[in-house]
């Protein structure tokens, strides 16, 4: 039985696709719009990012390529042996500028993210109420229209926030890639997944 | 079509019903493991259904408690786990039985917990207490039962992940990390997750010794040989090396036993550190992307209920098992013997060839059929 890999078809795909080529693994290329595609060996599964860790977590994929930002969202219970070293990013509580917004003045803050357990968790740190608004994207845009005081979202170079008149406020997580591994595919799969790991630990950039 | 009002139709989230051969093949699955625990002289123990919710006090299990309030105000708890209830019972009512005391359940728990992986909210767990007993024994006593479980089951490819909360817990002690610190960093070293780990250490006061030695926790996990790479590693710290040694001795003891390709030494294994104080182990197969059993030493607890003695014990989870011998193709056989029909006009003479049938051990259906 080969190895099952599950990778995000979203931002972490060119960078998950340059580590594999780099250390002369298998990857697929041109198999269109397949989501199951098996090469040399090991099978891969394109799945929207936001589900690597699940199917990480349950042993469909014995391994995945998740950001940080995500595991903390999922909570999967999933080993993360290896900092693949891309994908860098924050995770931002962000306001729009000059909006003034400020914990001590507001009873309740009212956040738009795509990211609620995580938003959740950092406003019950700081003793804020707050009211999560889950949206399935174009968050950007909720303070302006009325539809959140701020957000909480991924940040890369800042360009997005500017363009839609936002500036980031407060760090709430620090992200890259994350090699995810499954429990069980850890122990009871050991040489295969262990020669996997050591392969991509010496392919880090 | 009647209609029906829907409380009586959906089921509540978190429970489940098994019908037929579903539950024929639990029952087998249950029988085969309490042959193993009768085989290795464990009683068996039916404790209560519920109990005072303190007998189940714990920051891990409250939280998932379904507690409500008796008649005389006191409150109650549906148990969340049976070895809490096994501790009682052995301090109180058992307490002039001479250690070690052996005991073993099956039967139902429930949690507050979101349906996973063949897991509800009510669950049935197989287990087993080794209470009192000398250590090292007790525990490659109940890891030696567990793999005779896994065996006996026909799972296949089957591993127990052995580890000891002793080392992460020894190379931390007087490191003056505070209760939010040390859960953050417990749970990177529970992710194998060795830049999470650095983060917490550099922003802590431990010793720099003790910070390499618990983040070389993430990759302490494989052959046996980690022992020895640990022992040379931790020399440092007693308590550690205590630890250490302690897991060896049980490791080398199934090793001679011809239990060694089935172990996988983890000493990034360091789940329940308020409940666990040694050996902590999971089994975990192909087929299954998570585990189907794991459990313990925990020293401490007795000493809660009055009669304090060491204490190691593990259990199974029915539905996990389940789940696990259909993925691999090992359910087992649960088609009953053909029934034979028997019936006649004149229901008495029917009834008497049913009896007689009956006692040369057939499988009978009795009557005409169905209701009119």
């Amino acid at each position: 039985m080969s190895l099952t890999v599950a990778l995000s078809k979203g931002k972490l795909l060119a960078g998950s696709e340059a580590l594999f080529r780099r250390r002369g693994l298998p990857f697929p290329g041109g198999e269109g719009r397949k989501l199951v595609v098996p090469v040399d060996g090991l099978r891969f599964l394109f799945v929207k990012d936001m589900d690597v860790p699940t199917y990480v977590e349950y042993g469909v994929a014995d391994c995945g390529i998740a950001g940080r930002d995500v595991l903390l969202e999922t909570g999967s219970d999933v080993y993360e042996p290896l900092d693949l070293g891309f994908g860098h990013c924050r995770l931002v509580v962000a306001r729009l500028r000059g909006s003034g917004l400020s914990y001590d003045r507001a009873s309740t803050v009212r956040v738009a993210t795509k990211y609620p357990r995580v938003t959740a968790a950092h406003f019950l740190d700081r003793g804020v109420s707050v009211e999560v608004v889950k949206l399935a994207g174009s968050v950007e845009i909720a303070p302006g229209l009325g539809l959140a005081d701020c957000i909480v979202d991924v940040v890369e170079t800042g360009r997005t926030l500017q363009e839609n008149g936002l500036e980031p406020v407060e760090d709430v997580a620090i992200s890259s890639a994350r090699l995810v591994v499954n429990r069980a595919s850890f122990h009871a799969r050991r040489a295969e997944v262990g020669r996997l790991i050591e392969t991509l630990r010496s392919a880090k950039p | 079509m009647i209609n029906t009002p829907q409380r009586l139709v959906h089921v509540p989230p978190g429970v489940q019903c098994f019908v037929g051969d579903e539950a024929r093949g639990r029952r087998r699955i249950e029988e085969t493991v309490v042959q193993v625990f009768e085989g290795w002289d464990y009683e068996e123990i039916i404790p209560p259904l519920y109990d005072y919710a303190e007998v189940f006090a714990g920051p891990a299990l409250s939280p998932k408690t379904y507690s409500f309030v008796g008649r005389d105000g006191s409150v109650l708890a549906l148990r969340p786990d049976f070895t809490s209830l096994l501790a009682k019972v052995a301090a109180g009512r058992l307490r002039d039985r001479p250690a070690p005391i052996r005991l073993y359940y099956s039967g139902e728990v429930l949690r507050y917990e979101p349906p996973k992986a063949g897991r509800q909210s009510e669950l049935h767990q197989m287990g087993l207490e080794h209470l009192g007993g000398e250590r090292s024994a007790a525990d490659a006593e109940v890891l030696a039962i567990a793999a005779e479980c896994l065996d006996r089951l026909g799972a296949q490819s089957w591993v127990l992940a052995v580890g000891h909360v002793g080392v992460f817990t020894g190379l931390l002690a007087g490191s003056g990390l505070d209760g939010g610190a040390l859960e953050t960093l417990r749970e990177r070293v529970e992710g194998k997750d060795a830049g999470g780990v650095s983060e917490v250490l550099e922003r802590s006061r431990v010793a720099p010794e003790a910070a390499r030695a618990v983040l070389r926790l993430t990759e302490m996990a494989g052959e046996a040989a980690v022992l020895e790479e640990a022992a040379r590693a931790f020399a440092f710290s007693p308590a550690a090396s205590v630890a250490v040694a302690e897991l060896t001795r049980v490791v080398e003891a199934l090793r001679a036993a011809g239990l060694g390709d089935r172990l996988a030494v983890d000493l990034g294994e360091v789940r329940g550190l308020d409940y666990y104080t040694g050996l902590v182990f999971r089994a975990y197969a192909p087929g299954l992307g998570f585990e189907v059993g794991g459990g313990g030493r925990y020293d401490t607890l007795l000493e809660r209920f009055g009669r304090p003695m060491p204490a190691v014990g593990f259990m199974f989870g029915l539905d996990r098992l389940s789940l696990l011998l259909e993925r691999q193709g090992r359910l087992p056989a649960a088609a009953p013997l053909a029934a034979e029909t028997v019936q006649g006009p004149a229901l008495g003479e029917a009834l008497t060839r049913a009896r007689a049938r009956r006692q040369a051990g057939a499988r009978i259906r009795f009557g005409n059929g169905g209701d009119r």
